[in-house]
């Protein structure tokens, strides 16, 4: 092992998911020498899938957005040849949004989506070309004057038709865990504008090969990845992080990533006593995105209608209430939820916002969780209950269980005004060498949200480098 | 507090958010275009300002400032106008 003087390596990056993963990317493919510890024994975080029976289920994300030209996935594929190898699909409708009066599309052509609005509701159409003007127009400022707006703000700026509000803000608080009142509007809008106006996007095969082919593309690069191999501790010295330990082993090096949990980032890797004790109030008043119940459905024939979009139902328009009953989820009030059908037609995937609660309450529960959930799905497959060959379900202690985010959190930090964009949450002043990418360091914005920060926690490293003797 | 204390905290903090070295920074630079601080970075900034200077930065205020200069002069006319209501009160 070498001295503190020469440190083993120019970044070790605890976690790969798709953030650590971009970022240790870009750092290798600059000729920085770098080690990427996960605890897992795949990489991807919730970008991954496993495989049961003969079918192959999407772990946690199902589809990705940001890869129009300029788009952040678009670039980071392109930087790293990955555009060429991995075969993607975009499919179109990205989403559907059902309710019993009402089916809407979201094409990736907007005007295709007007055209669907134009009969339920007429008034507003064209109002959502307005919306979508807004949202594209890349001007820096445009985001940044809506700072302490919420999502409903800006719809409401928008829109009149409550249904169609809550229609458009459904998406939002699925791939955000907020209603319209109490999500950031530029949170929701980037939503809109990665996930909606730019999503549907699939890698051929599932989630795990992007994974898997970053992965493979890092260690091309010269990068050392070790899975299985949780980070125990980071190494602080007088505010200087100058390492961490493994395996009981210390690893020395001059930069550390964390592309985890901040909690146990700073709590349980850091430790309290290098903290300040202003920044410890913070995080301990900082509050975590609601988490997931997933059920994964393996079927005996090809469902085909609709495979590869979102299916949004939502039975009534109240997305307020829909928040407040989600915190307190029983398998007796299941009601909203979002489908996907594998683009073979044999697996699907439904997801519902449920709070972490303890063991015992999912170890009694989540059967019943599974039972009701499919009785739920009826809604838009009627006789889905005849043609299950194989159900299993992830409940919040599971998501946690594999990615050790805390209470099993979706989307990182909740995305209300009050926790946006706190830079002690990407480089903190007071420990030098240490910075965190990821859907942790405030902006829970999905796999292009999170791949941007790989990219840009890389990119101010690089910087940093070349100004700074190493 | 001077202006030219402010502009070197101020640079530092745009360091901070935008990973140029200080020394790379300078008055007239603009932030979009050569610092490359894009919207999340923006905000990031304006939240970095308020935190440090206890100040309350407008969001019609956010896109008038365009280079470090303007920054500095926008949170130097916060602090005054904050001055003035301590003077009265
Ligand atoms: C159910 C669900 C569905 C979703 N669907 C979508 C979707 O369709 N599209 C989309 O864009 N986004 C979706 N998201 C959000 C998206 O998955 C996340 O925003 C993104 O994957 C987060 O990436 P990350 O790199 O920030 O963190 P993570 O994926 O959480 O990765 C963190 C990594 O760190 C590792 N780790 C933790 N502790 C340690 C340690 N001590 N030592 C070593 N390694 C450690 C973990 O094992 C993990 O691999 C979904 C999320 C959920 C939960």
């Amino acid at each position: 092992m070498s001295g503190a003087d020469h440190p083993e390596y120019d970044a070790v990056i605890i976690g790969a998911g798709i953030s650590g993963l971009v970022c240790g990317n870009y750092l290798a493919k600059a000729g920085m020498k770098v080690l990427i510890a996960e605890q897992h024994h795949k990489p991807g975080g919730y970008c991954t899938s496993f495989t049961r029976r003969g079918f192959t289920f999407d772990a946690a994300a199902h589809s990705f957005g940001g890869y129009r030209e300029n788009g952040i996935l678009r670039k980071v594929f392109q930087d790293f040849s990955l555009d060429k190898n991995i075969p993607i699909t975009r499919y179109d409708p990205s989403d559907i949004l059902l309710t019993p009066e009402y089916r809407v599309c979201l094409w990736s052509d907007p005007e295709k989506t007007i055209e669907d609005l134009r009969e339920p509701f007429p008034k507003e159409a064209d109002k959502y070309r307005e919306f979508v003007a807004f949202l594209m127009n890349p001007s820096l400022n445009s985001f940044a004057r809506i700072r302490s707006w919420t999502f409903k703000d800006l719809l409401d700026h928008y829109f009149q038709n409550e249904a169609l509000k809550s229609m458009l803000a459904f998406p939002i608080f699925g791939n955000g865990a907020l209603p319209p009142s109490r999500m950031s509007a530029f949170i929701g809008a980037k939503i809109f504008i990665e996930f909606l106006l730019d999503g549907g996007y699939y890698p051929d095969g599932g989630m795990h090969v992007m994974s898997n082919a970053l992965a493979e593309r890092f260690q091309e690069y010269g990068g050392e990845l070790l899975l299985s191999s949780p980070v125990q501790k980071i190494i602080v010295r007088n505010g200087n992080v100058s390492g961490v330990v493994i395996n009981n082993t210390l690893i020395a090096s001059r930069h550390v990533i964390s592309n985890c949990d901040a909690r146990q980032t700073f709590l349980n890797l850091v430790g309290k006593k290098h903290l300040p004790q202003e920044f410890l109030n913070k995080l301990n008043h900082m509050i975590p995105s609601l988490s997931m119940f997933v059920l994964y459905l393996g079927m005996d024939q090809a469902f085909p209608e609709n495979a590869g979009s979102n299916i949004w139902y939502l039975p009534q328009y109240d997305l307020e209430n829909m928040y407040r009953s989600a915190a307190r989820r029983s398998h007796k009030n299941i009601s909203e939820f979002m489908m996907r059908i594998s683009p073979n037609g044999k697996c699907i995937l439904a997801f519902i916002h449920a709070p972490y609660r303890n063991k015992p309450f999912w170890l009694n529960n989540r059967e019943k969780f599974i039972e009701s959930f499919i009785i739920h799905l009826t809604h838009i497959m009627p006789d889905i209950a005849q043609h299950i060959l194989y159900k299993e379900a992830a409940t919040p202690h599971t998501m946690h269980r594999y990615t050790l985010n805390y209470r099993g959190a979706a989307y990182g930090w909740e995305s209300i005004h009050s926790q946006l964009a706190d830079v002690d949450f990407r480089r903190p002043s007071f420990l030098h060498n240490l910075s965190l990418t990821g859907h942790w360091s405030t902006q829970g914005l999905g796999i292009p949200g999170v791949a941007y920060l790989g990219y840009d926690t890389a990119s101010t490293l690089l910087k940093r480098r070349k100004t700074l003797p190493s | 507090m001077s202006e030219n204390t402010i502009e070197a905290e101020i640079i530092s903090i745009i360091a901070d958010v935008s990973g140029f070295d200080p020394e790379e920074i300078k008055p007239e630079s603009k932030l979009a275009d050569d610092l490359e601080i894009d919207s999340i970075k923006a905000i990031e900034i304006v939240v970095a300002l308020e935190k440090k200077y206890k100040i309350s930065v407008r969001d019609d205020d956010v896109p008038k400032i365009t280079t470090v200069h303007e920054t500095t002069e926008l949170v130097s006319r916060l602090l005054q106008q904050d001055n003035m209501i301590h003077v009265r009160s």
